[in-house]
């Protein structure tokens, strides 16, 4: 029993992190309606730039501040460069538009950084907390307070700001927003600062797991592809509720099911996206449109 | 708030709506704009609330409003309750009413403001917390009404209020659309396929065809016309 708790614990430290970017994806969404493939490489490049910060010697939390002021204008920037010239394109064009955007982000982080590996610095202490056999790194304690947290803030900035009702309106009916006053090219310009902002912090958490290199984020966004699908792409607590699902369920798939082991645990997403698009596509917290006129 | 417009041309890409629409809506005065399907009536709304792209000349009290974007014209005392209601639908009834405020800085009397729109709307008052979306069409309109109205609009444009609700639920609206234009002394431009509504609460009205104004005058004269009498409210003089 203490055995699967520790899997369990495991899967939801790796299950926030997907989270994280997925909160990222499901913001571009609802804005924009756009899947944006490049979330993970600019989590990627912002985590480069926290990299950076460290490197030439600020603490990290100002590191990580700059990181985060950085990700929100640069999010901002694509928004204005890249995505409003084919704002109303269809699908298909909005697709290779992104995935032009990660090739590109991901080329610029070799060719700054190279492709060789680098350590990350792990913001939170070593060692763990235990209790009935089953230990909890403080490293696993961080990222979820650090995903509860942003989180959080998400929830009060829509539910209780001017600005956070404006994005809402923006998100529900762009034209109607517009005969309000709400200057609907600016709001969709910050959801996406929000979302590189957001996707900065799960660059961040992933980093000292793994390894920085320009490839970091490709597994991750898969996952978060999945845990977007499973709550719902344009449900932010279906992000992160879904994450922590797929992260568990990784997890433990991997631990106990002998033909999966950690080889084939990539799989998992990838069956939960499958499964979820055949029985729910809306996904457990999606909106499923049916609307009375 | 006198509006004038003059020579104004709008359409959309290539296709021209309106050919030089010229009229003058005065102060505190209801304005019916009737006319055939296709005629160009709601290009005309859209064109005074930014929507479209314009010639032409849009006066509100001698400002020029052509041009301008439509959350700059919100900020001028727009209010455009559009085709479809624009209904917010997964927020509540309340944060919709508040979204029509979203310009003003005067929080004290945006709260007088939803007061008021519950008295004209009652209805609305008792579902302040449920999702707009799961309201009735009629129960819609009222709030994309009220929603124009928290904005305290100098210009009120209304795109077809009366379709697809009951004829009951149509001739309330038009009831405080009137209460509202009289109390507030807002000017109203009002598009409307139901003509004797129309006529019944406007003071003057234009008959729009081809994207021309094709008649205008005072609502009895209008009313008494036998061309208009014979195609929009079915029946001879």
């Amino acid at each position: 029993m203490a055995g699967f708790l520790q899997q369990v614990v495991v899967g939801l430290g790796a299950g926030a992190i997907y989270a994280s970017l997925a909160l990222a994806l499901v913001l571009i969404y609802q804005f924009t309606g756009i899947v944006n493939f490049a979330q993970g490489e600019l989590a990627m490049f912002s985590t480069y730039i926290a990299w950076q910060c460290v490197a030439a010697g600020l603490p990290f939390w100002l590191a990580l501040v700059i990181t985060l002021v950085v990700s929100f204008a640069g999010g901002m920037l694509i928004e204005r460069v890249i995505i409003r010239p084919v704002e109303g394109a269809p699908e298909l064009t909005l697709v290779i538009v992104t995935v032009g955007l990660f090739v590109f982000v991901n080329a610029a982080a070799g060719w700054i950084w190279t492709f060789l590996i680098k350590d990350f610095p792990n913001p939170f202490p070593d060692g763990a907390l235990s209790a009935a056999g089953v230990s909890v790194s403080f490293s696993t304690l961080g990222v979820l307070a650090v995903v509860a947290l942003v989180m959080g803030l998400l929830y009060v900035l829509f539910q209780y700001t001017r600005i956070g009702l404006g994005m809402r309106a923006v998100a529900s009916n762009p034209e109607s927003a517009r005969l309000v006053g709400i200057r609907v090219g600016r709001t969709l310009a910050l959801g996406w600062g929000l979302a590189a902002t957001v996707g900065a912090v799960s660059g961040v958490l992933v980093a000292p797991l793994l390894f920085l290199e320009p490839n970091m984020m490709g597994g991750v966004l898969i996952y978060a592809f999945a845990a977007a699908t499973l709550g719902g792409f344009d449900s932010p607590l279906g992000a992160v509720v879904g994450g922590l699902i797929v992260g568990v369920a990784e997890t433990l798939a991997g631990a106990y099911v002998d033909v999966i082991g950690s080889d084939l645990k990539v799989g998992v997403p990838l069956a939960i996206i499958l499964g979820v698009l055949l029985f729910r596509p809306q996904g457990l917290f999606g909106r499923a449109v049916v609307e009375r006129s | 708030m006198t509006l004038i417009v003059e020579d104004l041309v709008a359409g959309y890409g290539d296709a021209r709506v309106l050919h030089g629409v010229r009229l003058t809506v005065g102060d505190g005065e209801i304005c019916a704009i009737l006319g055939p399907n296709g005629a160009g009536k709601t290009t005309l709304l859209r064109a005074l609330s930014g929507m479209v792209k314009v010639r032409g000349r849009i006066a509100l009290d001698g400002a020029e409003l052509a041009g301008r974007p439509p959350d700059a014209l919100a900020r001028q005392g727009v209010a455009h309750v559009p085709e479809g209601r624009g209904t917010f639908m997964p927020l509540t009834v309340e944060e919709n009413l508040r979204l029509g405020a979203y310009v003003r800085r005067d929080r004290a009397s945006v709260e007088e403001d939803l007061e008021r729109v519950h008295t004209y709307f009652p209805v609305l008052r008792t579902r302040l917390k449920q999702a707009a979306g799961s309201l009735s069409g009629g129960e819609q309109q009222m709030l994309a009404i009220g929603r124009a109205l928290m904005l305290r609009p100098r210009l009120l444009l209304l795109d077809e209020p009366s379709l697809g609700l009951a004829p009951l639920v149509t001739r309330e609206l038009f009831r405080i659309v009137q209460a509202v234009n009289a109390e507030e002394r807002t000017t109203v431009v009002v598009v409307e396929q139901n003509a004797h509504l129309a006529l019944g609460i406007a003071q003057q009205a234009h008959v729009l065809e081809t994207g021309r104004i094709v008649l205008s005058g005072t609502a009895e004269r209008i009313r008494a016309d036998e061309q208009v009498a014979q195609s929009y409210l079915g029946y001879r003089v």
